[in-house]
C-alpha cells in the first residue's frame, strides 16, 4: 500500500474517516441530550403526574434554549478572561 | 521509503495538531465544569430569555470562580512549598 506522501496525515480510508466522524458525532449528541435530561428534569419537574403537562413542556423548551444561552455566555466570557488574564489559564489548564 | 527529514516534519506537524486539540478539548471541559456549577447557582426556573439578573449572576459566577480556584492554587502551593522544606 502506497501512502501517498510522508505528510499526509489523515486516515487512508475516507470511508473510515467518515464513519469515525459520524460516530463520534452520535456520541456527542448522545451525551449532551443525557446532560440536559438530567438538568432540566431538575428545573423543571416537581412531582411526576399522569402525563406531561403543557407547563412543564414549555418550561423544558425554555430550558434546553436557555442551557445553550448560557453555554455560549459562559464561553465568550471565559475567552474575554483567558485574554486579559495569562495566569488564570496556567492555573486552571494544569 | 520516506526521507528522514520529511518524517520528522510528519511528527512535528502531528504534534501540534495534537496539542491544538488538547487545548480545545481543554477549554471544552473548562466550559463544561463552569457550566455544571453556575446553571444551579443562577438558574432557577428557565425563563424565554437569559435576563439581566441571570447574566450577571453567571459573569460574577464565572469570575469568583476563577478567583476562588487562584486562591485555593496559591494556598496549596505555599502549603507545598513549606513541606517541601
Amino acid at each position: 500500500m502506497e501512502a501517498s506522501s510522508p505528510t499526509d496525515l489523515s486516515v487512508s480510508d475516507p470511508q473510515l474517516q467518515h464513519f469515525i466522524e459520524v460516530e463520534t458525532q452520535k456520541q456527542r449528541f448522545q451525551q449532551l441530550v443525557h446532560q440536559m435530561t438530567e438538568l432540566c428534569w431538575e428545573k423543571c419537574m416537581d412531582k411526576p403526574g399522569p402525563k406531561l403537562d403543557s407547563r412543564a413542556e414549555t418550561c423544558f423548551v425554555n430550558c434546553v434554549e436557555r442551557f445553550i444561552d448560557t453555554s455560549q455566555f459562559i464561553l465568550n466570557r471565559l475567552e474575554q478572561t483567558q485574554k486579559s488574564k495569562s495566569a488564570f489559564s496556567e492555573s486552571l489548564t494544569d | 521509503m520516506a526521507e528522514p527529514d520529511s518524517g520528522e516534519r510528519a511528527v512535528s506537524e502531528l504534534r501540534e495538531l495534537v496539542a491544538a486539540e488538547q487545548k480545545r478539548a481543554q477549554f471544552t471541559a473548562q466550559v463544561h465544569d463552569f457550566m455544571e456549577v453556575c446553571w444551579d447557582k443562577c438558574v432557577d426556573k428557565p425563563g424565554s430569555k437569559l435576563d439581566h439578573r441571570t447574566e450577571s449572576c453567571l459573569a460574577s459566577c464565572v469570575d469568583r470562580f476563577i478567583d476562588t480556584t487562584l486562591s485555593i492554587t496559591q494556598r496549596f502551593s505555599q502549603l507545598l512549598q513549606k513541606a517541601g522544606h
